[in-house]
């Protein structure tokens, strides 16, 4: 009798926790579901909700409605989180639809516009507000990044020259190199560019971050193995939350077989989307007990993003498609369809990677065009360009 | 152990609390007059626009939004109006839960309302968070009985019409048919209930003891025997419940449905019910027909689709619940011989239906919820 009610006892405690992914009501009132920003201690989010009740009593305070989406589009940027810029735009609600908005907010609409990757809008904008006021540096550095992402290197050259008269050298500079390095002129971008880092040395940390990021990327480009690890912990040390540095350290691990090394710098739990696939990959690659389980979770993000229609995940998805699920043909497909907005190394990569795995090396020829004129360069592209010659 | 269960949670949520665009997550059923729904929303998004977060101490514990499902229901309800045929739908917050979508925890309203009329075009328009998050989405799932529609709410299409087709009868009939048989397949008091009656029925108790029964013809018409009686029972119920010509309130009911299930289930451990197994299927049965009937009455059915819906509820019941009759009889017929099929089916399966039913009668009897199932 008694092993029955030890037994009835187990099976009722069991059933006493309530399954996650159901609704449920908590057990207590002392039950924690969600994380908040601390109130009391955070002087940023006081200054924004003062900022919002301003807002309130009149829209089209354009003071309070710059200062406070600039808030939202930082916040969004260090935390690497999207529901951010929804906040920055709705900030802007009152110019979002006007063609001709003030230039500030042209440029921080544009800003917006090319993180949720619509690049034409985001471009338009930024043309709009340099012909209103040329010598905007933060348009045209904006205006040089949008280019560049879409594939349009030349017009890209041209706006970071712009940059010359009206910006901090290491900032012209960066930006050039990035141009130079995807257009097979690594070398003399990586050489110019570790000068002027050297001979500026404590410039402000979120540029200095920015450059050291692209040194390593070049690097790494130029099978500078060394290098890129050197500076990409540089990168790192100026700024440990930096999401894109993190996920371009991490892509040059996973290049270099370490895929330990990953788990480390990211960890299990991390928030950002494009970060979590890095760490499934590593995990795969290194057997982690836990593949398997950060593999679902990944999976849901990327269906939870797709149901809201989002397109800001195409590179990664991807990759998800080819490395995880083995899908070849959707993973070419994807790259397909990210190539038609998003044109960085990054991505002819992935549709190479793609179209090999799919044995279709037709879909990708204007890709390998591409390629073959900017000039591209690194091992990978180099390796992928000649085993689709020989398909 | 509450500490140790709270400490999990908190790691479930926390672990979940990924970053993504704002979204909403709404599912509306629309039965007649009738809508029914559930809607999901982001605790991040209701601490965002309401401060839920009273004591700021950057946690949001379930007594936080406890305490303020009254203001959570009106900001979200403002929020979205629906409209049949032009005039608009009444919908409340029925209940208020909580569940871990991909990107951390959710405030789950599940709602209730009515139309004026059967509605040949549902309008729908969503505003929720658009003035904080431009970005914000509302992905709802439409469920017309006979098509489902989905659709997505943004700041630049807040409002959206949707036409139902004409229902042909046939099909009205198969979509009752068919909330018959959900209706046996997720209610649990009512599958237990018929397992603690079904139990026995593969033994014989002689002197106190349960024997396995030897043939199985005379097994067969037993098990028919309590499964006409408990059919006949709750089909009289449930039509002069649903016909309106008798009602009893659903707290009671449902009590006593789970008072239903403890004393069957008790009877298998210790007898004191009557010996035929009939006589107490047809007795609690005609509670568990009320039980069934709140579901149709819920649904304010026009009178003219009663009769034929009343029919192919019944029939969807009955489907139902052949189906556990025919999974578990011959599953129970081959197993009782053996000695762990009285002791661990009959005897632990007997005490833990017991269990389970005692804590939905406390929970129904007093409305203090906390069972999971």
């Amino acid at each position: 009798m008694q092993w029955m009610i030890r037994g009835c006892a187990r099976l009722l405690l069991a059933c006493a926790v309530p399954a996650v992914g159901a609704p449920h009501v908590p057990l207590d009132d002392h039950v924690v579901l969600e994380r908040s920003v601390a109130k009391t201690a955070d002087a940023g989010e006081q200054l924004a909700r003062d900022l919002r009740s301003a807002l309130a009593r009149e829209p089209r305070n354009l003071e309070a409605a710059m200062r406070l989406a600039t808030f939202y589009v930082q916040k969004g940027r260090r935390d690497s989180d999207p529901r951010q810029l929804g906040r920055a735009q709705a900030a802007l609600a009152p110019w979002w639809n006007e063609a001709e908005a003030p230039v500030a907010v042209l440029v921080l609409r544009a800003t917006i516009r090319q993180s949720t990757h619509e690049f034409t809008p985001a471009r338009a904008d930024l043309e709009r507000a340099l012909a209103r006021d040329p010598r905007n540096a933060q348009a045209w550095l904006t205006l040089a990044t949008v280019q560049q992402v879409t594939g349009d290197l030349a017009a890209a050259r041209q706006s970071c020259t712009r940059l010359a008269a009206l910006a901090p050298p290491l900032i012209h500079v960066t930006c050039t190199a990035a141009v130079d390095g995807a257009s097979g002129r690594a070398e003399e971008a990586l050489s110019g560019l570790t000068a002027v880092l050297d001979a500026t040395p404590g410039s402000q940390s979120g540029v200095a971050a920015w450059a050291r990021t692209l040194q390593a990327e070049l690097a790494q480009r130029t099978s500078q193995a060394q290098t890129a690890e050197r500076s990409f912990r540089a990168a790192l040390a100026l700024d440990p939350d930096d999401a894109y540095a993190i996920a371009a350290y991490a892509d040059f691990l996973l290049d270099e077989e370490r895929p330990r090394e990953v788990l480390r710098l990211i960890g299990p739990d991390t928030a950002v989307d494009s970060l979590l696939l890095r760490y499934v990959l590593a995990a795969r690659a290194a057997g982690a007990a836990n593949a398997a389980e950060k593999t679902r979770v990944l999976a849901v993000r990327f269906a939870a993003a797709r149901a809201r229609g989002d397109r800001v995940h195409l590179r990664e998805e991807a990759r998800f498609a080819l490395h995880v699920t083995g899908d070849s043909s959707e993973a070419l497909a994807l790259a397909l369809e990210n190539w038609k907005s998003q044109r960085e190394p990054a991505d002819a990569r992935i549709a190479l990677e793609a179209a090999l795995a799919a044995r279709d090396s037709r879909s990708v020829r204007e890709i390998v065009a591409w390629a073959r004129s900017s000039r591209l360069q690194g091992e990978s592209i180099a390796r992928l360009l000649a085993a689709l010659e020989r398909a | 152990m509450r500490a140790w269960v709270a400490a999990l949670l908190l790691l479930a949520s926390c672990a979940a609390a990924a970053h993504k665009a704002s979204d909403s997550y709404l599912t509306l059923q629309v039965r007649g007059t009738s809508v029914t729904g559930q809607w999901d929303i982001a605790l991040r998004d209701l601490d965002f626009a309401l401060s839920l977060d009273a004591d700021g101490d950057g946690a949001i514990t379930w007594g936080e939004v406890r305490a303020r499902h009254g203001e959570i229901a009106a900001y979200a309800l403002g929020a979205l109006t629906l409209k049949s045929d032009g005039a608009a739908c009444r919908l409340t917050a029925a209940r208020h839960l909580v569940d871990d979508h991909s990107d951390g925890a959710y405030a789950v309203m599940t709602l209730e309302g009515s139309c004026p009329g059967e509605a040949r075009a549902l309008e729908v328009e969503y505003r929720l968070l658009f003035e904080r998050d431009a970005q914000h989405r509302g992905l709802m799932n439409l469920d017309l009985g006979q098509e489902v529609r989905s659709a997505i709410f943004s700041a630049d299409r807040p409002a959206q019409s949707f036409a139902a087709r004409e229902a042909s009868r046939p099909q009205q009939f198969a979509a009752f048919v068919a909330d018959g048989i959900k209706h046996m397949a997720t209610g649990v008091d009512h599958i237990l209930f018929l397992l603690a009656l079904l139990l026995p029925a593969v033994l014989i108790r002689k002197a106190g003891r349960w024997e396995p029964a030897g043939e199985l013809g005379p097994t067969l018409l037993k098990v028919a025997g309590i499964v006409t009686a408990f059919t006949v029972a709750h089909s009289i119920t449930l039509s002069l419940a649903t016909l309106g010509i008798a009602r009893l309130p659903s707290r009671w009911v449902e009590a006593a449905i789970a008072a239903s299930v403890l004393l069957t289930a008790l009877d298998n451990l210790v007898a004191f019910l009557p010996r035929r197994r009939w006589i107490v299927a047809l007795v609690f049965g005609l509670l568990h027909g009320f039980g069934f009937a709140s579901v149709l009455i819920d649904l304010q059915l026009p009178a003219s689709a009663l009769a034929l819906s009343l029919f192919g509820f019944n029939l969807g019941v009955e489907i139902g619940q052949l189906a556990v009759v025919a999974v578990f009889v011959p599953l129970a017929f081959l197993a009782r011989g053996r000695s762990g099929y009285r002791r661990v089916a009959l005897g632990a399966g007997s005490a833990l239906i017991a269990i389970i039913s005692l804590g939905w009668l406390v929970e129904r009897a007093f409305l203090i919820p906390f069972m999971p199932i």
